[in-house]
């Protein structure tokens, strides 16, 4: 038997309010804009990252906001804990969860992933003769798939930060990480070679939720798609 | 560092659990009452074996469960045999091989249980119920309806009366793709995308198709807005004949359960390897797992079959607690025929084993909700 948890099914769903799942950090910044646009409100200590408040009521009271890690938003999301969800389409590409449509492309967030390793190795052999290759990321599936569509096998060394230290000392012979401008890499001696893909941050939406709750949540793509014409449009 | 802990004889192995009192009693009960409601519309049952030959069960409709099949060779005849994943391939099998000579439509029913090789993060479990139907040798919106309406009258008899049906159209995807001649590699990229619903990919892979294709992952939701949006859409040929059989399905279903929740979502196709034509998926408001999903399909030698499959797990997990059989103690040399007329009552009996004990309290400890006293059986009290 697994241990029982609320049946949320016995209660009327009106009760529940749409839990919007944002991202600390980087992109919480560039979202405010956009949640001003679609006329989101937050509690105002949302953006402020010192506060110790995780969930937050909204203008809405059918709408409740949640801040957690970027890569929790996907997992949120993916659960049904959060029934939409801003996040990078580099999140959604490492978990792949099956459970998340992402029907709408914000266009914030903009950086790439790339492989990057010192500038004083590129060039130093023929990558195409490669069985194998170390590669410090915190993507390890996206790294692990990159090097396997070409036939070469990615030993992962799975960090979570500093990536741009592994190479120097030993750790790895490359990376795998997020760039936004280059200068990490430029600091650290480090050269981007390769991108694997671009990368924008994305409405999310858990598909039952969609399924189930369709004008509810079909509102809410509409209301997140005017907002971000309203901001292309500036 | 040894690791020499012996381990826990209590641990199973991932995806699989032991069901216990009262929900084993539970389950039973709700597969009981859904080949009920089956059996009740003409659906006769079938028993297809746990295992069979690898060959035969992977076959046809079978092969989408390749992966998720468990093999083990047969010491007899040293050919490998594979654990069912999925029942529906076996039923269609017994309805094209000894059931060809039975009359069509042939309905069939069948509940067991089923392995599967891995369970997903968010899905984990590895042995899964089924309970489900088939009906075989007829195409029309009158079959495809009569799945769904079954279907909901079965879930209603368990007290799910308000389930969604998401219906589908696995076949409409590759249908435009087709017909815009969209091939290769990009062709590969834009499936991915549509099965993700992701909007931004569309765009970048959907070519010509890319403005019609974005309007159709937005058509998803409440079937008659759904229905006029695909109306008005314009689509080619074969394409606009897949839409207009399901138009002609949700009309049929909802001329007969005019309240009954129907989303429709055209392009989805996930999980429906091996339909054909309309498909369904069976939601229940605020959870996260699918309690059922079936849809049109080709069974054996092509003929035209369609079904749909319950996961009782699923539906027990999402049902309120029922109402368990009150339990009475019967003290010492109760007599057999009171303690039947108990039990033709209603109540599940427990009697003491031995003389000498206090009725009341050997109640309470085994945990009884009644203890016979005086002839009649009295409700256990807190204090007493």
């Amino acid at each position: 038997m697994t241990a029982p948890f609320p049946a949320a099914s016995l209660a009327p769903e009106a009760q529940h309010p749409i839990i919007l799942a944002l991202p600390k950090g980087r992109i919480l910044a560039e979202c405010a804009p956009l949640l001003e646009r679609g006329g989101v409100r937050p509690a105002t200590d949302y953006a402020d990252e010192d506060s110790r408040r995780l969930r937050f009521p909204t203008n809405d009271p059918a709408l409740d906001v949640v801040r957690v890690r970027p890569f929790d938003v996907a997992t949120f999301v993916a659960f049904g804990a959060a029934h939409i969800g801003i996040c990078g389409a580099d999140v959604l590409m490492e978990f792949d969860y099956p459970e998340i449509y992402a029907p709408l492309d914000l266009g914030i967030g903009q950086c790439r992933v790339s492989v990057a390793e010192p500038a004083a190795t590129v060039g130093s052999d023929d990558p195409s003769t490669w069985s194998r290759v170390r590669v410090a990321t915190k993507y390890p599936n996206i790294a692990r798939r990159h090097y396997a569509a070409r036939g070469v096998q990615a030993e992962i060394v799975h960090l979570n930060g500093a990536m741009e230290l592994a190479p120097g000392l030993g750790l790895s012979r490359l990376i795998v990480d997020l760039v936004q401008t280059g200068s990490t890499l430029l600091a650290n001696g480090l050269q981007e070679t390769e991108v694997i893909a671009h990368v924008t941050s994305r409405l999310i939406v858990n598909r039952t939720a969609l399924k189930t709750q369709p004008e509810a949540i079909g509102a809410w793509i509409a209301r997140f798609r005017a907002a971000q014409l309203a901001s292309e449009a500036i | 560092m040894t690791d020499d802990t012996p381990p826990n004889t209590a641990l199973l192995p991932s995806g699989l659990r032991d069901l216990l009192p009262p929900e084993a009693e539970v389950e039973a009960a709700a597969i009981a009452a859904l080949m009920e409601t089956f059996s009740a519309h003409g659906y006769q049952r079938v028993k297809p074996p746990l295992i069979e030959f690898e060959d035969g069960l992977l076959a046809g409709s079978g092969a989408a469960m390749t992966d998720q099949t468990f093999r083990v060779m047969d010491p007899d005849t040293h050919r490998m045999m594979g654990l069912r994943a999925d029942m529906t391939p076996q039923v269609a099998r017994i309805a094209a091989t000894r059931l060809t000579g039975s009359p069509r439509p042939l309905r069939l029913s069948y509940a067991g249980q089923c392995l599967r090789v891995r369970g997903s993060q968010i899905a984990p479990d590895r042995q899964v119920a089924q309970a489900g139907i088939e009906l075989l040798g007829v195409d029309g919106p009158a079959a495809d309806a009569e799945i769904v309406l079954v279907g909901a009258e079965a879930l209603a008899g368990v007290g799910m009366d308000r389930v969604s049906f998401d219906l589908t159209l696995p076949q409409l995807a590759p249908t435009l793709l087709d017909e815009a001649g969209i091939i290769g590699a990009a062709r590969l990229a834009l499936v991915r995308a549509l099965d993700r619903k992701d909007a931004a990919a569309v765009a970048e892979y959907g070519g010509p198709l890319a403005g019609l294709l974005t309007d159709l992952l937005l058509v998803a939701g409440s079937a008659r807005p759904a229905l006029d949006m695909l109306d008005a859409a314009r689509l080619p040929p074969l394409s606009a004949a897949l839409c207009a059989r399901l138009h002609q399905t949700v009309q049929a279903i909802l001329d007969q359960a005019p309240n009954l929740r129907l989303t429709v979502d055209p392009i989805e196709f996930r999980g429906f390897r091996y339909h054909t034509g309309v498909c369904v998926t069976v939601f229940a408001p605020g959870r996260h797992e699918e309690l059922g999903r079936g849809g049109r399909y080709l069974s054996g030698d092509g003929e035209p079959a369609t079904g749909l499959t319950l996961y009782p797990d699923a539906m027990l997990r999402a049902l309120p607690p029922a109402a368990i059989r009150p339990r009475v103690f019967l003290p010492w040399k109760t007599s057999s025929n009171q303690s039947a007329a108990l039990r033709k009552a209603g109540y599940a009996t427990i009697p003491a084993l031995q003389n000498g004990l206090d009725p009341t309290s050997e109640a309470a400890r085994l945990g009884c909700t009644h203890v016979l006293r005086d002839d009649t059986a009295v409700l256990l009290t807190t204090e007493s």
